[in-house]
Parts: C-alpha cells; structure tokens; sequence
C-alpha cells in the first residue's frame, strides 16, 4: 500500500528524490525554531492555500478536467467554517466545523459535477460554467449586507464579510501561531502523500486513462463518470479544507477570496507549476505564494499584474509549466551525465517494475 | 391591463437586451474560431472607458459609441493577431492566455486610472403606458440588440465575408485550399466580437459606474448565454437569450434581483444536463 | 446458444440508414467474420453491439439478457471486449500502464504483473513497454490494443480491422492468435478486408451491403455466391 507513493504517474521516484523530500520536510521542522513568529504566521498563511493548489492539479492534471471552480468550493468551506463555528459555538467543536465545512464543500461538488460530468460538458464548458457558478456566488454573497442575511446568529454581512468565529481550538488552546504551522505542515504532508498514493492507484490509472481517452477508458469497462465525479469532489473538497483553514486563520472571510481575480490564482499557481505533477504544484505554487506577499506589501495591482503575465508567458513558452519543464531539463542533463558514468544504465525514474 | 402586460414585456426587453448585447461577441468568437474570450469583459470595458471619455470631451453620445465599439474592434484585431492565433489549435490553453491578458489589463487600468472615473448619468426621457413610466433609454438598447442580432444574421448569410467565414467554420482546411484567407478571416471575426463587446460596453456605459473590474459585471451572463446557445451563433444565442432572461424576468419580479441571478444559474445547470450540446445542436438537427 | 442475439436493429443518422433491419445471431465458440464494401455498416453495426451507439429500432441480447439500452461500461462489464478501428491507446501513458489499465479489471497484485509480462512477451513489446503507447509504430499500436482488449478475459471478442498497418507475416500471426483464444473457449466477430485473412481464421462469415445483411454462411457458400462476387469480391478480384 505504502509502496504507491512511488509510481508513473508521479515525479521523482528514486531515492534521491526522497532524501530531498526528508532534507526539505526537516528544514521545515526546524524553521520556526530560527524564526520570529511573524514570519512563522506568514509561512503558515502561504501553507493554507496548498490545498487548494494540490486539488486542481488532482482534477486538471490528473484528470483532465480544467476547473475554474475552485474558490467557489473555498468559499463555500469558508463560509461553511464561519457559520458552523458561530452556531456550534468555540472550543473543540471548531474540529467538528472544520471537518463538516470541508464535507459541504465535497457535496456541493458532487451536486455541481453531477450535472456538469452528465450533461457531458467538458473542455472549455466545464472551465466557464464552474467560473460562472463561482463568480454568481461571489456576487450573491455581496448583496447579503442586509441583517436579514444571517444563519443562526452567524451574519453574512455582504462585501465587509463575515467575523466573529472562532479560530480552530482543541479544548482551551487556539489553533494559532507555531501550533498552526505544525497542523498545516502534518495536513499537507499527509495530502500530499495521500494523494500520491492515490494517482498511483488503480484508480489514479484509470483517472488518468480517462483524461487521454474517455472513449477507451470506458471501453475497458470503467464508468467515466463516476471516476470524473470522484476526481472533482475530492479536488474541490480540497480546495473546502484550504477556505475553512483559511477563515480559522484570520477569522474573517469575503467574498473577495471567491470572485475575480481570486478564482484566477490556483489557476496561475497551477498553470506555472506543472498541473501533471504533485511536487511540482507543491513547489511552485509555494514560491508564487511567496512571491506574491513580498510584491503585495508594495502594490497589489502590480503584483496581480505580474499573475497575469506569468500565465500568459506560461501557455506562449512552457505550456508544460515552469517547474515541470525545469525539473525534465534537469532530469535529461541529470541522465546524461550519470550515463557517462555508469555506461548508459542511470534512469532517474527507477520506482515501479 | 395593456400597461401590466407592457411592463412585464418591459423587463423581459431590458434583460433579454442585456443577454445579448453582453454575449454576441463572445458567441462569434466561441462560433468562428472554437475560442472562449476569457478578456471578452475587458473590451466591454474598453468600450465604456472611451464612450465616457469621448463625451466628456463633448463628442455627443451616440457617436462616441460608434467609435468607441470600432477602437474596441481594431484593439481586438491586434490582440488577435499578437496572442490568440497561436492558440487556435489549443483551445484550453487560449482560455488561459486570455485570462492572463484581462488580469494585465484590469489590474494595469486600476493602477493608472484608479478606480472610478466621472460617469455621464443616463439619457432621460421617458414614456408612460398607462400608470407606468417606462425608461426610454431602455428601449433603445432593447432595439440595438435587435439590430445586433439581425446585423449578425445579414453579416454572415448575405455578404461574401459572411459565404467564407461559415465556409472556414465548417472547415478550415478545404476553405483555406479554395482561396480563402483563413488567417485574415480569423483576425477579423476577432475584431467583429471584440467590437460588439466594446459596443456593449459603450451602450451601457450611461448607465453604471465605470470600474476597471466592470467586465466581471457582464461575464456571467455573457458565458451562460453563449453555454445555453451551442456553438453557432446564428442559432443559438436568439433563442438562449429568450429563454434565460424569460426565466430572470419571472423570478426577478417574484423574488428580487439576487434570487433572479442565482435562479438563472440553477436554469443552466438545468439545461446543460437536457441539452450538452446547446440550442444550436437542436435546432441544427431539426434543418437538417 | 447464441452469445449475441441481433434483432431487426437499424441506426439512422439523420436522413442517412446506416444499418437497416439486421437480424444476426453468433453463437458462443464461433469465430465470425463481417465483411463487406466501404460503408457497408460493419463499424456501425461494431459500435452498436457495445454500446457507443443506441439502435434506432430493434434490439440487442447478449447471452440472453437484453442489452440495448445499456451503456458501453456495463456491456464490458459483461464480458465483451471491442479493439476499435482507429487505434485508440493511451497516448501519453507507458505501454505497460496502459496494459494494467485493462488487466487491473480482473487481476490484481503478483497475478497482475505476471500476466502482464506474459501479455507483454506474447504482443512482442517487452522492449518497450516504459515507451510512452503514443511512441509506438503503427502496427505495435495495433497489437496494444489487442492485449488490451484480451486483458479483460472477455467472452466476446470484436476486432475491427486488427490487421490494418501489419505486415503479412504479423497478420499470419495475429489469425494464429485469434484461433488459439477461440480454442479457449472465446467467441470472436472481426470486420476484416483481407480475404487472406479472412480464410486463414473464419467458420462462418456474413456479407453486408448497404447496412443490409446480404449473405451469411460459411466463407465457400459466400465465395460462391455470384451475387456476393458482384459487390465485393468480383472487385478486390479485379482491384
């Protein structure tokens, strides 16, 4: 079962690769030791969105389905989060919020992908009706300023969005500063493993058989749909877990984190990255993140600006992705050299077989 | 009676113009070259900026309009043929790149002209049918997106640009090896979409506040119609637009605004489940 | 017992018939060849027996159970396997996952990788199976999904064209294959213009035409039928 994390449909199987992935995840263990807490609380806020990041490569790399939905089901957990925790009130019962925010996520994205996934759109339709959908909800939770918009005693509160919630809590403890590091780095450290294993599973063969063929994926006795649906619910759940992270982590959320040009970034992050690869997103949508801060603390115009131009420099030069297409050129140079060596027999890739 | 029955017919008229004038462009280029626009609102929006500018520069209002919609067609024109023709054979990746281009544009405008400029207020006038008083404004969109769906329908059944582009739609290849000069035909289709979104803009610009993010305004509606009305425009989008702002009317008039727009969706979602395909395959089917 | 029971299906498309009336019965064990002109029906007729398309009237029984409105996923599920005639692998995947894909349906773990291996020997791809499918000639393509349509272990096997892009001596070998799976105990419809072919591997054969079944019965009963040489065989004869 363990032996999923290495396979074809992943790269950097070798045990180089995994003595990296220790170097890194150690670095990472250790670094609110030499940091201040405000730069821990930054790092923190760049590891929320992950998440996300890893769920669209999981829909739109793996399974070729190009989602521009992603802040919705962010919106919806981050919602979700607020007013759960607002009505079932603080303390542990945050957990349940939390874990519940992400499962309205996954179901909206079942209810949204059963009709999309049946209806047969696909392409290009499945990218603009999600965005559709996403920037609907973000208008309608804009109007919501009236008090009469409210669940429970948790108010919607339009455009201003919504506060007041408490953030994640176990008992007295908040979930907060060096805590929240180390609950983000083990939840994505167990995503990202977790999802390894899966697209290396039968059934990460069969989602990726189904985005090079449908036709013949079906032909070999698979249920396209079901595996497309299964595909996008886990994806958008989660991009859910990133948006109730996200509202426990500053206790608000907008409807500005749902709409233009928000739904754009995982996009970017994505796109950028390699959306066919996990370390890849993991990567690069971290370096984005981390780009993006330092340029927002100046100018946030210009820092979007700069997004824009990356994608579009993406799909003219490296529709592959940047991170992606950097770590093949390695790889070849890598094979090359060690091939000298060991006489033509150093395949990076000796997972598998 | 007439004047309840002339007010539904009213606010049907007001959002089914919306839907149109928001979409055609759109729909031409999704028709002609299998691209979504993904920066469609930010020729809106271009053509809003330079009606209101021109008319605060005195020039009167409908010809800024026309200018307007003709500098939208002519920066569409260049747009194609800078980025979108090296994506005509990746079709997902020309959604990417397009909305790479509306994040520059929208954000680069908010940079250098802020975020609201003086708008110009709406032409009054105003008719009564009779309790009520209607918006003559209002009406003349009404009557432009008529004129625009005609003018569509004249463009590509009766002129000779009109005889190649169907042909080049059809395909590409045996219309490029009888003559046809695909490439052009292609850059000025774009310019034809990208102008009727500057028109949409312009013909709007009267009436809200000019943001640079004012595209996402018209976007929904522009991708719902164009998803509801399939791939070809000269059937689709009439026939989509009726239905979805026949729907928004209704629940418009019984629920508000917010329910109106989210009921919509929930119609589309609806009927893609019905009909993958759009209107377009239907009708299509039934000339065959 | 008939394996596949084809009653009065037509498929209209529009204003074009492209099968019309056909009633076909093929029994479990049978090796059966559908041959006949360009646009004949023969891929239509294929793609109505799994499912990509619905009949227009008429209906389909596969071992006795009514199949027609079943989606293809489900009739596979049932034992057929089709190789379709366009070579569809998947492109970007290794040639080995491509196998496991199909094999995982029925075997897992060492099992798996066994029959995997053993498949990979038998279509001659051992050397290549890291190769991305999209990478491989033509006729290796052919033979990938040919194994691909075998890992399923399927009851019914339908072949369109196996042989297009192979070589005589791949073509002998593939007829050798396709008799020694029939010997096991599979039942086999190919769509086949290779009359060489044809004789090498069928017991019965059945002429199409114009959508209509125009002659059935053994490969010497359909040679002798002047009729049949006027359509089909008087022209591969001349061509």
């Amino acid at each position: 079962m363990l032996s999923l994390v290495n396979g074809p449909q992943t790269n950097g199987n070798g045990r180089g690769f995994w003595l990296a992935f220790l170097a890194v995840l150690t670095m990472a263990l250790i670094y609110p030791v030499f940091a201040d807490s405000y730069d821990v609380g930054n790092f923190s806020y760049f590891l929320i969105w992950i998440f996300m990041a890893l769920g669209l490569s999981l829909i739109w790399g793996y399974g070729g389905m190009l989602t521009f939905g992603q802040t919705f089901f962010f919106g919806i957990a981050g919602y979700g989060y607020g007013v759960l925790a607002i009505i079932m009130g603080g303390g542990t019962a945050t957990i349940a919020a939390l874990i519940l925010s992400v499962f309205v996520a996954a179901f909206a994205a079942a209810v949204l992908g059963y009709f999309m996934i049946w209806g047969r759109i696909s392409g290009m339709f499945f990218g603009i009706v999600t965005l559709a959908a996403t920037l609907s909800l973000a208008f309608f939770l804009g109007q919501t300023a009236g008090p009469e918009w409210h669940i429970g005693g948790a108010r919607l509160n339009g455009f201003n969005g919504m506060k007041g919630m408490d953030p994640l809590t176990v008992g007295e403890v908040y979930i907060e500063g060096t805590i929240l590091y180390y609950v983000l780095i083990a939840l994505i450290l167990v995503t990202y493993l977790g999802l390894r294993m899966l697209v290396n599973s039968r059934i990460g063969n069969v989602i990726v058989a189904i985005r090079e063929d449908p036709q013949r994926a079906e032909m070999l006795g698979y249920d396209v749909r079901k595996y497309q649906l299964l595909t996008f619910c886990i994806g958008s759940g989660l991009a859910g877990l990133s948006g109730a992270l996200y509202t426990s982590w500053g206790q608000f959320i907008t409807p500005s984190s749902i709409g233009l040009p928000a739904a754009a970034m995982p996009i970017i992050w994505v796109a950028f990255s390699g959306r066919s690869d996990l370390t890849a997103t993991l990567v690069g949508s971290f370096l984005l993140l981390f780009g993006f801060q330092t340029i927002t603390i100046y100018s946030q115009q210009a820092a979007l600006v700069l997004m824009g131009a990356l994608l579009l420099a993406t799909v003219m030069m490296m529709p592959q992705g940047f991170i992606v297409g950097i770590a093949q050129a390695v790889g070849r140079r890598w094979q090359q050299l060690s091939g000298r060596k060991r006489s033509g027999n150093g395949s990076l890739q000796s997972g598998e077989s | 009676m007439l004047s309840e029955l002339f007010s539904l017919f009213y606010q049907f008229a007001d959002v089914f113009a919306f839907l149109v004038l928001a979409s055609a462009g759109l729909a031409i280029v999704f028709g002609m070259m299998g691209v979504i626009n993904m920066a469609h609102g930010e020729f809106i929006m271009c053509g809003a900026y330079v009606t209101v500018g021109l008319v605060n520069l005195g020039v009167p209002l409908p010809v800024a309009q026309i200018v307007a919609a003709i500098t939208a067609g002519l920066i569409g024109i260049l747009i194609e043929i800078l980025v979108v023709r090296r994506f005509y054979k990746r079709p997902l990746d020309s959604l990417l790149a397009t909305w790479g281009l509306s994040l520059i544009v929208t954000q680069g405008m908010l940079i250098v002209v802020g975020s609201s400029i003086r708008g110009i207020g709406t032409p009054e006038g105003s008719f009564a049918v009779g309790d009520y008083t209607f918006s003559t404004y209002r009406m003349i969109l009404f009557a432009c997106a008529l004129a625009v769906l005609v003018g569509i329908y004249v463009l590509f059944m009766r002129t000779r640009f009109g005889i190649i582009a169907r042909a080049t739609m059809q395909n590409a290849g045996m219309a490029q090896a009888l003559g046809a000069r695909t490439g052009r035909i292609y850059a000025v289709s774009f310019g034809i979409g990208a102008g009727l979104a500057g028109l949409c803009g312009a013909l709007y610009a009267p009436t809200m506040t000019l943001i640079p993010t004012m595209g996402a305004t018209f976007i929904v509606e522009s991708f719902v119609t164009v998803v509801v009305g399939g791939a070809n425009v000269l059937l689709g989008t009439a026939p989509a637009a009726m239905l979805l702002a026949l729907v928004r009317m209704s629940l418009n008039a019984s629920y508000g605004q917010i329910i109106g727009q989210i009921g919509m969706l929930f119609a589309v979602i609806a009927i893609i489940r019905i009909l993958p395909e759009g209107f377009s395959s239907i009708l299509a089917r039934r000339g065959r | 017992m008939p394996l596949i029971d084809i009653k009065g299906v037509s498929k209209r498309f529009g204003g074009l018939t492209a099968v019309s009336g056909v009633d076909l019965s093929i029994d479990e064990g049978e090796i059966h060849c559908l041959i006949g002109p360009n646009g004949a029906g023969k891929s239509t007729l294929f793609k109505l027996i799994v499912g990509v398309y619905q009949p227009t009237v008429g209906s389909i029984l596969f071992s006795n159970t009514d199949i027609t409105g079943e989606r293809s996923y489900a009739r596979v599920q049932r034992g057929m396997s089709i190789k379709m005639q366009a070579p569809s692998v998947f492109k970007e995947l290794p040639v080995r996952q491509n196998l496991d894909v199909a094999l995982q349906q029925k075997q897992s773990g060492n099992d798996l990788t066994v029959e995997r291996e053993r498949l990979l020997q038998l279509l001659d791809l051992a050397d290549d199976a890291d190769k991305p499918a999209g990478a491989l000639a033509h006729g290796q393509q052919q033979w990938l999904e040919i194994g691909m349509a075998l890992a399923l272990r399927p009851r019914l096997l339908l072949l369109d064209e196996p042989t297009a892009g192979m070589s005589p001596e791949e073509t002998h070998r593939t007829g050798e294959l396709i008799k020694s799976l029939n010997r096991d105990g599979m039942t086999v419809i190919v769509v086949e213009h290779d009359m060489a072919f044809v004789r090498q591997i069928a017991q019965r054969v059945t002429v199409l035409h114009l959508g209509r079944i125009f002659a059935d019965g053994t490969l010497e009963h359909v040679v002798n039928d002047p009729r049949v040489a006027e359509i089909y065989l008087g022209k591969a004869h001349h061509g």
